[in-house]
């Protein structure tokens, strides 16, 4: 008879079925009961407290799951428990039986190849999945071995470089010698072998993921459905009710001062009253499990109001759109001015005059690790929370006036950081957090999934760039005028400082007498933007320099050439009349024509009828991808294709 | 999330009709490498089932074998196989081609042919290389106490967007399809990046020269990812038969392709790419059995 | 059919806090056993300031990098050094580190000196050996030293170092300031294949050179720029968070595309190390202001490629595709005049 009574209060009630697993992990057998919803990355993490694998994404993207299950690499978080009954299962966190390093993790330490280490354990997996699968693989097949992996640190050059040492020391190729560190005769300058990446590339260290203490509890968070609305009302009765739930938070549970924000505190801990973004943190609940506390997620009642949102940065600065910040006349945020010389008399007098539109996307920081965090309260009363935070410091100053309590019994720590890029610069869950350890009385866990950390956490902001360039008929720049629109979302975040930035920096380090930009950042109902790897001076420089290969192909000239008559020199005065004794901007751009040779010249030059460039697919250049390298063929899909233009 | 209330694993197709009379709204897994990515916010969200049936380790869908001209695998054969298997590599080569590009190392080991086909997805790599070797399915189900099949061929089995023949109480066992050892193969895919991407669009080519190597003697085109399923063209086939490959006759199969894109979006992308991959890919296999073909210039494409 | 290109672009950044001040102050104590513990508000989220750190400890106060203690990052336990962001960790923390570390050496010279009855200016130390200058017989281990300093002397040698950089607002009005004290500038080429048939870019080599100060660890300094112009490919080519109408369509990996290890070109780093004057320890930074260039000279090299200008990021295959379309239309016409 079919049992659907049952699934349905599951669900409803967060306690699953348990199934009794009995396998075979590192060698060892176990035998464990787990709920039956369980993965395998759950059954090695939660269950096992095996934390060196990781779940980074939860879907088979990222690769930091991985594992051997019946000695064939797989990825764990798309594995049931149920498919590894009477299985053998390999994880990192005991790869080399005698407890030492693998050749290959010796690799990765000495090549430099683990950064924040978060994709490193998934990485040495493949790396050694590949070459137990061919010892002699080549670095393309070593590339496409690892091709399910994600690394958003290291660019995969010194992953690549690692994999490759692996393999020749393994094959006598390469002495063993190679894997230890270089004399040193000063430490400065020395290639010195991270001292964590011992504990990296055995999966050993913690991440707040992976730290757990007793009597803890669980926190699962409930997020807006909408970009902008009202609430009404907020019915948590059913929801606390609910076996296993200890408390259920909202806005009205904060005692302090309600609100955080890097430049500009205007985001509460929960939404007060209103609701400004898709994913915006609505309620909290803590209890026993995660499951219990994602049922009772489903049982809290929100009365919403929608309202009109905003979604495009020029039309939130329109007269009569809809106010989304009380303080924020015209939705504006931040609106930053450089005003240098006279740009308009200098446009006048220019031989020609450049004029572009340039745009850029919102960017997802997209660190391997998903935010997590572990927060208590000390038998001092002394609240911590101990997460990633990139900014502790600023961190607890907002928390103990969020709490009410003396900054001294507030203690933020910074877990190692499994990528940060400036995502977690923003306190978006520490203040629920210890809010839930203060009112349960124990510690509290809390683990993004990555969609969550997709909706709730900042974006790079997007920048629209109206560009203006005037120039002499020699290539000298004589103005430049930038007006920049961004969509700073729905919380300031670090907005200001990415105004600030990208206008300070945007014009380039170019010597130019009269430069004019407006940096203006926008209010909306999108994701909030926020701090992210060169805030602001990406978006504006791309445009930049976008422009000035504009104005070479306008000019007839060639790039480098235009850059060199413009770069600033010793003794220059920036765009906000700064002067710099020393300059080295020539020398970098001598130095990067000097290592990849150029074959000066306009660009394009196809179009003009010119010679073909001379510099192309030279040393410094790798072949084009073309997969299947360890097919038996091994022969490309289009090899015949060998027509190239330049 | 993707929780259920009961997960079985038979080990015998018996057992797995048993599983599936047992438990009403039961679903049928392989790999389970489509399913928990789905349940998950974003797309379907959490997802509770009464039962999974994990059809993975029944002994009848994991065997590949040979028979004569056709060859026949397990529904829960894995995509890793295309590569590995080595009477894949030889009878089926475009098989190996169409691996390389679908997802990565590890899902290769766990998605299954099967699985795949069921999932049916509009940008499945596996189907273009299958359908164009005339792959066929057969399909199990069990009356009173025997098990009956049918087959049909893979073109009639997925009829929309995640959607088969595939009925309620039916299982997958086993696909079918032809070995074309020595024929030119070619598998083109484009995504937004080399690895682990869903195709914008993909092709899969084979060519059969005559023993002089003047005419094409057979060849089979399929396409997916630009339409609601994915599907041969017969058309463009029937019109290289017989033909001495040439430059000239790539680009007229290649235009011949202009109103085959029935994707929602980005469909002018489409329809470009698919008429590039078109030539790229009847090249490519040309070039396996010993042609070399310059193509034509692209300015001749556009008017 | 595929086509090559090559781009330039050049770039600057600033570093640690913007148009405000900045700080970082630290704690040093020479330990039992010839070890060392610094305390200050780092930890590591992937550029290596951990080992960076250990480095400069480690060459201040004759030891080596693996005798170096540092504690965690605590406001309850150690001085605080602000944020972990800005490309500001080697520059301010460095710095701070070293100073700290001078203090200490410095009283630790002073009491070998006496020891020894020799100036304090003659005292060495490396790698956890300490001597006198000259001499032959006045040797010992730094584990050695620091024992008779606590037994015999009752002396812990402690440090302490704050770094300031002196930073102004801005203008309202016109943006008049000195945002940072110490600017880093860098120039990348880019080369990249096109192919016309998909519109895909593969980026096949970028040279990258950046004017990052004193250099404490090479590698490190590699890495970053490698893991910047990757991460700047991916915004250039493949990256876009989607909202409609507040609504993500890109709510996980399999829509937001990330570089992989086949998307990324061989990369060549220089390094200019000119140190930069301002500070005791001459290093600046490499974070940030490798990611700033390479998109730029990524869409560059496209347009020396294929003739057209992607002005907005990400050139997608679907942008790059239309851009051709969009330009064999345009020339058409005077093709059949020609």
């Amino acid at each position: 008879m079919p049992d659907i009574a049952s699934g349905a209060s599951a669900s409803a009630s967060g306690r699953h079925p348990m199934v009794e697993i009995s396998v075979r992990v590192n060698g060892r057998q176990v035998v464990r009961s787990v709920p039956n919803h369980y993965r395998l990355i759950d059954f090695v993490r939660e269950e096992l407290k095996l934390t060196g694998s990781k779940e980074g994404c939860g879907a088979g993207e990222c690769g930091t799951c991985s594992m051997f299950l019946d000695g064939k690499l797989i990825k764990s978080c798309l594995t049931p428990v149920h498919k590894v009954q009477g299985c053998a299962v390999e994880t990192i966190d005991d790869l080399d039986r005698d407890h030492g390093m693998t050749v290959v993790q010796q690799a990765f330490h000495k090549c430099g190849a683990s950064q924040c280490g978060y994709c490193i354990p998934g990485m040495v997996m493949a790396a050694t999945s590949t070459l137990r699968r061919n010892p002699h693989a080549g670095i393309d097949e070593i590339k496409e071995g690892l091709g399910g992996n994600i690394c958003r640190c290291t660019g995969y050059q010194k992953i690549l470089d690692a994999v490759e040492l692996a393999r020749d020391v393994i094959n006598g190729a390469t002495a063993p010698a190679a894997l230890q560190e270089e004399p040193a005769d000063n430490f400065m300058g020395h290639r010195t072998r991270r001292l964590d990446a011992p504990s990296k590339v055995t999966g050993a260290i913690k991440y707040a993921a992976d730290m757990w203490m007793a009597n803890m509890l669980h926190m699962q968070v409930l997020r807006s459905p909408h970009p902008h609305a009202r609430i009404l009302a907020i019915d948590t009765r059913r929801a606390s009710a609910l076996p296993g739930v200890e408390c259920v938070l909202t806005s009205d549970d904060v005692p302090g001062v309600d609100n955080f924000g890097v430049f500009i505190e205007d985001q509460p801990v929960m939404a007060r009253g209103v609701v400004r973004y898709v994913g915006e943190a609505v309620a909290a609940v803590v209890a026993e499990t995660v499951d219990i506390a994602r049922a009772a997620l489903r049982l809290i009642e929100v009365q919403y109001e929608t309202l009109p949102g905003l979604f495009d940065p020029e039309a939130a600065m329109q007269p009569g759109a809809v106010q989304l910040h009380p303080f924020a006349a015209n939705n504006i945020c931040k609106h930053t001015r450089i005003r240098k010389g006279d740009v308009d008399v200098a446009m006048r007098e220019a031989d020609l005059v450049v004029e572009e539109i340039y745009e850029t996307a919102p960017i997802e920081h997209a660190y391997l690790e998903p935010e997590a965090g572990l927060a208590y309260v000390e038998p001092d009363g002394c609240v911590t929370v101990q997460s990633p935070s990139q900014n502790i410091t600023h961190h607890r100053h907002m928390l103990a006036k969020i709490l009410g309590r003396p900054i001294n019994k507030v203690r933020m720590i910074m877990s190692t950081v499994g990528g940060g890029f400036g995502g977690k610069e923003d306190m978006i869950y520490q203040g629920m957090m210890a809010l839930g350890a203060i009112k349960t009385r124990r510690p509290v866990r809390y683990v993004f999934t990555r969609e969550e950390s997709f909706a709730a956490s900042a974006k790079r902001h997007p920048f629209k760039i109206r560009y203006t360039m005037g120039l002499k008929r020699d290539g000298r720049i004589v103005a430049t005028k930038m007006v920049m629109v961004s969509d700073g979302g729905a919380y300031a975040m670090s907005t200001p400082g990415v105004m600030n930035k990208s206008a300070i920096l945007g014009p380039g380090p170019y010597a130019i007498a009269n430069v004019w930009v407006d940096a203006i950042g926008v209010y909306t109902n999108n994701t909030p933007s926020g701090a992210m790897r060169a805030f602001g001076a990406f978006q504006s420089e791309f445009a930049t320099e976008a422009h000035l290969d504009l104005c070479a192909e306008r000019l007839a000239m060639d790039p480098v050439a235009l850059r060199m008559l413009n770069l600033m020199r010793d003794g220059a005065l920036t765009h906000t009349m700064q002067p710099l004794d020393r300059v080295l901007a020539t020398d970098c751009l001598q130095a990067a024509v000097a290592a990849a040779g150029w074959d000066a010249g306009v660009p394009h030059r196809r179009a003009h009828g010119l010679p073909a460039r001379t510099d192309l697919d030279g040393p410094g250049t790798r072949a084009p991808c073309t997969l299947g390298a360890y097919l038996p063929s091994a022969a490309p899909s289009h090899q015949e294709e060998q027509q190239h233009e330049a | 999330m993707l929780s259920f209330d009961h997960y079985a694993t038979p080990q015998t197709l018996d057992a797995a009709f048993d599983a599936i009379g047992r438990f009403a709204g039961a679903r049928l897994v392989a790999g389970a490498t489509d399913l928990l990515p789905w349940a998950r916010e974003g797309r379907a969200g959490d997802v509770h089932l009464p039962a999974m049936v994990d059809v993975s380790r029944i002994p009848e869908l994991c065997a590949l074998s040979v028979q004569g001209d056709r060859i026949r695998m397990g529904a829960a054969t894995p995509i890793s196989a295309f590569q590995n298997d080595p009477r894949l590599q030889k009878l089926a080569p475009v098989l190996g081609r169409c691996a390389v590009w679908f997802a990565d190392d590890q899902i290769r080991e766990q998605a299954t042919v099967g699985g795949n086909l069921v999932n049916a997805s509009p940008a499945g790599d596996s189907q273009p290389a299958l359908l164009a070797l005339n792959a066929s399915v057969t399909l199990a189900r069990r009356v009173a106490s025997r098990i009956e099949s049918r087959c049909m061929p893979l073109s009639d089995f997925i009829v929309g967007p995640g959607k088969t023949q595939l009925a309620g109480d039916e299982i997958l066992t086993t696909i079918e399809c032809d070995a074309v050892p020595g024929w030119g193969a070619a598998f083109e895919k484009v995504g937004h990046r080399r690895s682990l991407v869903i195709s914008t669009v993909c092709l899969a080519a084979l060519i059969r020269l005559d023993w002089a190597q003047r005419r094409i003697e057979d060849c089979r085109i399929a396409i997916g990812a630009v339409g609601p399923v994915p599907e041969r063209l017969h058309d463009v086939e029937m019109r290289l038969r017989g033909q001495p490959p040439s430059a000239e006759l790539l680009r007229e199969a290649a235009l011949m392709t202009a109103d085959r894109v029935r994707s929602r979006s980005r469909q002018q992308y489409r329809r470009e790419v698919l008429a590039n991959f078109v030539e790229r890919a009847l090249a490519a296999a040309l070039a396996q059995s010993g042609v070399a073909l310059e193509r034509l210039p692209k300015e001749s494409v556009h008017a | 059919m595929k086509h090559r290109g090559r781009g330039v672009a050049c770039g600057w950044y600033g570093i640690a806090r913007t148009a405000a001040m900045d700080r970082a102050a630290v704690w040093v104590e020479l330990d039992d056993g010839g070890t060392v513990k610094v305390a200050t508000g780092v930890t590591d989220i992937g550029e290596g300031v951990l080992t960076g750190l250990c480095q400069i400890a480690a060459q201040e106060m004759g030891v080596r990098p693996q005798d170096i203690v540092l504690g965690d990052n605590d406001t309850a336990r150690v001085p605080e050094a602000a944020h972990a962001g800005a490309t500001r960790m080697t520059y301010m923390i460095g710095n701070a580190v070293a100073i700290a570390c001078r203090e200490a050496f410095g009283k630790f010279r002073h009491a070998m000196g006496a020891y020894w009855s020799v100036s304090p200016d003659s005292i060495r130390a490396f790698a956890g050996e300490v001597w006198v200058e000259g001499s032959s017989t006045q040797r010992v281990s730094m584990a050695h030293a620091v024992h008779v300093l606590k037994k015999e002397r009752g002396i812990v040698v402690v440090g302490s170092g704050l770094f300031t950089s002196q930073h102004t607002p801005l203008h309202p009005e016109t943006g008049v300031a000195t945002p940072w004290q110490s600017y880093v500038f860098g120039a990348q080429i880019a080369e990249v294949e096109v192919d016309d048939d998909t519109g895909e870019v593969q980026v096949l080599g970028v040279w990258a050179a950046h004017d990052v100060g004193r250099v404490v660890n090479p590698q490190q300094v590699e890495g970053q720029i490698e893991g910047g112009v990757v991460m700047a490919l991916g915004h250039a080519l493949m990256e876009d968070y989607i909202q409609i109408d507040g609504k993500t369509t890109t709510p996980g990996f399999a829509k937001y595309i990330l570089p992989t290890a086949l998307d990324v070109p061989t990369i060549t780093s220089v390094l200019i190390t000119e140190p930069d004057p301002k500070t005791p320890l001459g290093v600046k930074g490499i974070g940030e202001p490798a990611i700033t260039p390479t998109a730029a000279a990524i869409v560059n090299a496209i347009h020396d490629a294929v003739g057209v200008r992607l002005t907005r990021l990400p050139a997608t295959p679907e942008r790059v595709m239309a851009a051709l379309r969009e330009k064999r239309v345009v020339s058409a016409p005077l093709r059949r005049v020609a």
